[in-house]
């Protein structure tokens, strides 16, 4: 095990964990709050890790993540703001 | 190394902080530092080892486009909670 890969597993235990525990508690909008905080973390996740495997091929994945968690995120702020 | 564990240390205690803040609108802000400041860099370290090359390059659109779209979308829910919470 490289230093980037206890790095990502530090960030997978300390950022994606809290990012969850966030994401099942409160109503929709507080939420919403870890889905972009897991989105974040995970691009983060995936870079290091990326590092970590020697395969800069992968690095699509975390760049369409960041674009694709912008827009989902978005799209949820969107729905949720008109109050059923 | 230092820069990578500087990011990961910052990234790990924003996350943290957002989860021991009980205030919506004080958790909002524990979002940007993993985006404007962590991911920076953890970026810098990583295109410090990879040296100018393509790699390098795609690491870093990746970074910017996370740090310019992370206070967009703490903005945005921040309105969405204040519309619900009828402040504005």
């Amino acid at each position: 095990m490289n230093g980037w890969e206890v790095a990502a597993f530090v960030l997978v235990i300390g950022g994606i964990v809290p990012a969850l525990i966030l994401a099942c508690r409160g109503d929709a909008v507080h939420r919403l709050v870890g889905l972009e905080l897991a989105s974040s973390v995970g691009v983060l996740v995936m870079l290091v890790m990326i590092q970590a495997t020697g395969q800069p091929s992968y690095l699509i994945v975390p760049l369409v993540l960041a674009l694709l968690g912008f827009a989902g995120t978005l799209v949820f702020t969107r729905l949720l703001g008109s109050k059923p | 190394m230092i820069l990578l564990w500087i990011g990961v240390v910052i990234a790990v205690a924003a996350a943290i902080g957002a989860v021991v803040t009980k205030d919506f609108y004080r958790r909002l802000h524990f979002l940007t530092p993993v985006t404007s400041l962590a991911g920076p860099v953890i970026g810098l370290a990583l295109a410090i080892v990879n040296g100018w090359s393509l790699t390098t390059l795609l690491i870093l659109l990746t970074i910017v486009i996370l740090g310019v779209t992370g206070p967009v979308l703490s903005a945005a829910t921040g309105r969405v909670a204040a519309q619900r919470d009828e402040l504005e």
